[in-house]
């Protein structure tokens, strides 16, 4: 918990020439101005149109070929295992073992930029997909008669496994006392793989990873930024963000990317003085109800990172309410499925702004760990004695990629929004008027974005 | 303390000006739209 959350912050505050607020406020602008070249450049849905053509000259079919997706699947296999192996034979110093910094930094936070620039990378790395489907060939090959079909996915299900995974994770890396403890990340992803395997089997492994599997599920959505797509065996480009504007929403969709944007904020807020002030008032709280200083104390963050997620969703569920107020029929269930997709980039940029110093700099760990997984003193690959380059990136930087991320994004979640609401609206005056209040939510999540940041740089 | 912390205070809500302001704005635009629907 101590060494791998609250990462936001280790670059000191930048030597701005304004104060960090006003970039705030130029960021709003920014949004305003954005929201009125869509409303007059941007007549009618662009990024719901279904374009995508292959690479040419075959480059498709080879790079998602049967032979590359098995080997890229062992790999992914093998990494699982290094991490379970090293979590219970290495060292239980979360910075001197291998599990900890790749699972929480290399693998959670260095995995969603390289979805969004390469495509749905897990996917072809995905242990489990890969165990799933090598154990499902075998056993069609040797069980008599073939296996039986799996269940029908339940529709109400729909992305609240993914929601509670997701959730279950973030809990481990921010509430969970010793969360970063190796033999405790061997655990969990031991008791992962085995509802996962178990899901798998009822459902069938691509249903299970399309709707269920967190991390399929998390890593997919922020793939779909990107222009790669693979399709039937061939990948191709389609036009950025269109495949989102092609993901189907479902039950528990909008709560996911409440979990995935709370809980960025929940880690920026922890070194936050309107968290620090009232945590120990909780835990004591908790103390005076039996309870032991430990418990407690996981007990107020858990409070705390359940209360982030519930903001997040409810701002967001008010900017729905008010768009269902302009009128056009829309149920506000319907609005909140059909517009969760807008919330992708922003689940995105606070990823990225948030942990940006804590990727480029403690993800440089695991060029040393690589060598000696276990913290035993080994050097297989001759990198054991490098060491982290603090300079890689100044603090007045920083501010400044972080800053572009969160408005890049922001109006990312704004052009996605537009489009939807011409897609649904007959009307298009009625259209741009539902997304006055989309602009509100995206104008108020670049506000938090913003405020967090300057928090974590305090 | 709470006033020794006003500055940090005002600092920490000076971010959030724009979506406030926006949001009264919506408000407002709203309730009167309704008011003048109903009225006619």
């Amino acid at each position: 918990l101590i060494l791998f959350a609250h990462a936001g912050g280790l670059l000191g505050r930048a030597d701005l020439p304004i104060p960090e607020w006003l970039f705030g406020w130029a960021a709003a602008m920014v949004l305003f101005v954005s929201f009125v070249a869509l409303a007059v450049l941007w007549p009618e849905p662009r990024l719901e149109r279904n374009r995508w053509r292959p690479l040419p000259g075959g480059v498709g079919r080879v790079i998602a070929s049967r032979p590359v997706e098995i080997i890229c699947g062992l790999l992914g296999v093998a990494l699982l295992g290094v991490v379970v192996y090293t979590g219970f034979r290495g060292t239980q110093s979360p910075a001197a073992n291998f599990a900890p910094t790749f699972v929480f930094v290399n693998w959670w936070v260095g995995l969603v930029p390289l979805s969004v620039l390469f495509g749905d990378v897990f996917r072809a790395f995905n242990p489990w997909r890969a165990i799933g489907r090598g154990l499902g060939w075998t056993a069609a090959r040797v069980v008599r008669g073939g296996l039986p079909a799996p269940l029908r996915y339940p529709e109400r299900l729909g992305h609240w496994p993914a929601a509670a995974g997701v959730f279950a994770f973030v809990a481990l890396e921010l509430v969970k006392s010793e969360g970063d403890k190796p033999e405790t990340i061997a655990i969990a992803t031991l008791v992962y793989s085995a509802a996962t395997f178990v899901a798998m089997a009822l459902y069938g492994v691509e249903a299970w990873c399309e709707r269920g599997e967190a991390y399929s599920v998390y890593f997919n959505l922020f793939s779909r930024i990107s222009p790669w797509e693979t399709r039937d065996g061939e990948l191709g480009l389609r036009p950025p963000l269109s495949g989102l504007a092609h993901f189907k929403a479902g039950a528990g969709t909008a709560p996911l990317l409440a979990v995935m944007i709370g809980s960025v904020s929940f880690d920026g807020a922890g070194e936050a003085p309107i968290w620090t002030g009232i945590a120990p008032d909780i835990s004591r709280f908790f103390q005076d109800r039996g309870l032991s200083p430990e418990p407690a104390f996981e007990l107020t963050f858990l409070v705390g990172l359940s209360a982030a997620i519930g903001i997040v969703y409810g701002f967001y569920r008010l900017g729905i309410l008010g768009a269902r107020g302009v009128g056009g029929g829309f149920s506000a269930e319907r609005l909140a499925r059909a517009f969760a997709h807008s919330l992708v980039p922003i689940a995105l940029v606070y990823v990225m702004a948030h942990y940006l110093t804590y990727l480029l700099i403690r993800g440089q760990a695991i060029l040393f760990l690589s060598s000696d997984p276990l913290g035993h003193g080994s050097d297989l690959f001759g990198t054991a004695t490098k060491q982290i380059d603090y300079g890689v990136i100044g603090s007045e930087a920083t501010w400044y990629w972080q800053v572009g991320f969160v408005i890049a994004g922001h109006v990312a979640g704004l052009t996605l929004a537009h489009d939807r609401a011409l897609a649904m609206y007959t009307d298009a005056k009625q259209a741009i008027r539902s997304q006055y209040w989309m602009l509100a939510v995206m104008v108020g999540f670049t506000s938090l974005a913003l405020w967090l940041l300057s928090q974590a740089n305090t | 303390m709470y006033y020794a912390h006003a500055g940090h205070w005002l600092t920490g809500i000076a971010y959030f000006v724009p979506v406030i302001a926006f949001l009264v704005w919506l408000g407002v635009t709203q309730i009167k739209d309704r008011r003048g629907g109903s009225g006619s």
